[in-house]
């Protein structure tokens, strides 16, 4: 089950609805997919499309009206084992102030170790080499209120990252930052699924984020609508919207400039691409 | 000399080892019917002078001023005050309390004394401004929502209040591009057809580009650049330090210029960016 091409998250068919009164529809309907080892996924999809129940399906917060959500082949119904799927499926949310719980940012590394029954001397040891592994070193000591916001999201996910998990699932951990807040928490989440194998499921409303993914899935109205290679749903401009989002400004850019006149290729996804292809153009002229 | 400060300093819990000097010396004034931006990185003070816009916090020194009056403490003015301003916090669900989406947005339309009826058109119309679309929200609890919709209920609770100036601390936090750019069409429609004085605090500068005339730049508590969005944006390199970005067709442009290609720098808007290059092509 431990092999490179094994899921670690999968969802058969999986219904949820708020039980709210005349709610036409429920909130997810039917989804079906599921997440490699090592894969990074960009989830996407329009307000209220049914991103974060769906991340809450699969840390078992939220358990499918229908269907079924398994987690290392665990289904999510089986109360005794809550646990080892959260463990293994940890969640970071949109404001860093809501998730950091202690006094000090090694109390807060150590929290979830702790609730673990681990013993103290490997505790230490996990807290250490997580806090080097996203250099936090020289922040152990301090309050987590007197960190910048990419700093507490970092913290956020190095608690997570100390239960050695095998999927970070990411609710628009970037909203709420800077430039370079975002910089930051970005380049370390990539960092530990390029190394480290972690499967990340990252939700996002920018599409410049979104790029940078292996694999987008894109819901609207509870359904997933499309799914497949970066490259391949993210410049599909059609398709996003049709369903009100809106591709990387290059890639619209691109589009806007095809419109008039300018062969450019159809895939370009980021600036540098945008770049690079309209100086050749500009070029051969 | 509509709305601005005169040497405002504010310092949280003063006298205290945790003392923090959020705000120093800032100077500035707006003109109404303008359109600003508040820009700066986390930390910088955005939310501490938004709060005293509104007359949410005390000065530590300095004064804050509307409409050629300084927002003192006396309890009426300020009642008064917050009738014609209107703030959405940063985190909407700080400023939820009642039990409905509906009794949320119909808060201050009773609170200045309106018929019911005139209540329920203030309601509806502010729901539909933002772009919300299933009626069945209304009745719903404002925490059983997504979180976009929070933030476009939030807006409109400020909305259904028909202030005179409307202030937002990072409104795009959370809502996708199409209702980002739906709620800036919005406020650019205030801005520009009911006059209404907005300013925005924002880390996301795409598309609000287009709209703002003016910019303020913090950092760590003090107001570093201010003037018009085109001299503030020039200053591309002091903006880089102070980490911050500017627009990504922005960025496109400044990388085109470069690269030798004959464009301009000020430009916002992907419209604009298609002339530009599309005018450079041809010259080049
Ligand atoms: N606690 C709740 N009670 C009732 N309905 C809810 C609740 N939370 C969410 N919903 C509804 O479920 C649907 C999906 O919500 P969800 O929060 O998963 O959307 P989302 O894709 O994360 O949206 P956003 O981009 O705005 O965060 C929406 O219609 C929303 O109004
Ligand atoms: N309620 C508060 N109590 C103490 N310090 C605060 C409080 N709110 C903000 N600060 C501090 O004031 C400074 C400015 O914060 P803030 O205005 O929130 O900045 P921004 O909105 O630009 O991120 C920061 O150092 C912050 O830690
Ligand atoms: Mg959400
Ligand atoms: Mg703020």
């Amino acid at each position: 089950m431990a092999g490179q091409s094994a899921a670690i998250i999968e969802s058969k068919d999986a219904y949820f609805s708020y039980s709210g009164d005349g709610e036409p529809s429920p909130a997810l309907s039917g989804i079906n997919f599921s997440v490699k080892r090592g894969e990074y996924v960009a989830l996407i999809g329009p307000n209220g499309s049914g991103k974060t129940t769906l991340l809450k399906l699969f840390n078992a917060l939220l358990i499918p009206s229908n269907g079924e959500v398994l987690v290392k082949g665990i289904s999510t119904t089986e109360e005794d084992k809550l646990p080892e799927v959260r463990r293994s499926c940890g969640m970071i949310f949109q404001n860093p102030d809501n998730q950091l719980v202690a006094t000090t940012v090694e109390e807060d590394l150590a929290f979830g170790l702790e609730n673990l029954a681990l013993p103290v001397s490997v505790i230490r040891k996990r807290v250490k080499a997580t806090a080097a592994l996203l250099g936090l070193e020289m922040l152990l000591k301090q309050p987590p209120h007197l960190l910048s916001g990419g700093e507490k999201q970092r913290v956020a996910i190095a608690g997570v990252l100390a239960m050695e998990p095998d999927c970070i699932l990411m609710d628009e951990p970037t909203a709420m930052l800077d430039p370079a807040g975002r910089h930051s928490v970005l380049n370390t989440v990539h960092a530990l699924n390029r190394n480290r194998g972690i499967a990340v499921i990252h939700v996002t409303h920018f599409p410049e984020e979104a790029a940078l993914a292996g694999r987008v899935l894109a819901l609207n109205e509870g359904r997933v609508v499309a799914d497949g290679a970066a490259k391949k749903v993210l410049t599909d401009l059609d398709l996003l919207h049709k369903i009100g989002l809106q591709g990387t400004t290059a890639g619209e850019l691109a589009a806007l400039l095809r419109l008039g006149g300018c062969p450019l290729p159809s895939h370009i996804l980021n600036n540098r691409e945008l770049v690079d292809n309209i100086c050749t153009l500009a070029q051969n002229n | 000399m509509y709305i601005g400060t005169e040497q405002l300093t504010h310092t949280y819990m003063p006298g205290t080892p945790f003392a923090t000097k959020a705000l120093q010396d800032i100077t500035f004034s707006l003109q109404q019917g303008c359109f600003a931006l508040i820009i700066g990185p986390s930390g910088s003070g955005k939310s501490t002078l938004i709060q005293h816009l509104n007359g949410l916090l005390k000065p530590t020194a300095g004064r804050v001023f509307f409409a050629g009056q300084s927002i003192g403490s006396d309890k009426q003015a300020l009642l008064g005050l917050r009738k014609k301003i209107g703030l959405v916090f940063q985190m909407p669900e700080e400023q939820f309390f009642a039990e409905t989406v509906y009794d949320e947005i119909a808060f201050a339309p009773r609170n200045q004394g309106l018929t019911e009826n005139e209540v329920e058109e203030r309601v509806n119309n502010a729901f539909e401004k933002t772009g919300l679309q299933s009626a069945s929200l209304l009745k719903r609890h404002p925490f059983q929502l997504s979180a976009g919709q929070k933030r476009l209920v939030a807006i409109a609770a400020v909305l259904s209040l028909n202030p005179e100036v409307l202030i937002l601390d990072e409104p795009t936090v959370a809502l996708d591009l199409d209702s980002r750019d739906h709620l800036f069409n919005l406020l650019a429609q205030l801005n520009q057809e009911e006059g209404l004085t907005i300013i925005i605090s924002t880390h996301h500068l795409d598309h609000v580009a287009a709209l703002a005339d003016t910019a303020l730049v913090l950092k760590q508590g003090q107001l570093m650049l201010a003037g018009s969005l085109d001299e503030v944006f020039s200053r591309r390199k002091a903006l880089y330090e102070m980490g911050l970005s500017l627009p990504a067709v922005t960025e496109i442009m400044h990388s085109l210029a470069e690269r030798g290609l004959p464009v301009s720098t000020c430009v916002y808007t992907m419209q604009k960016a298609k002339q530009e290059i599309l005018a450079a092509k041809k010259r080049g």
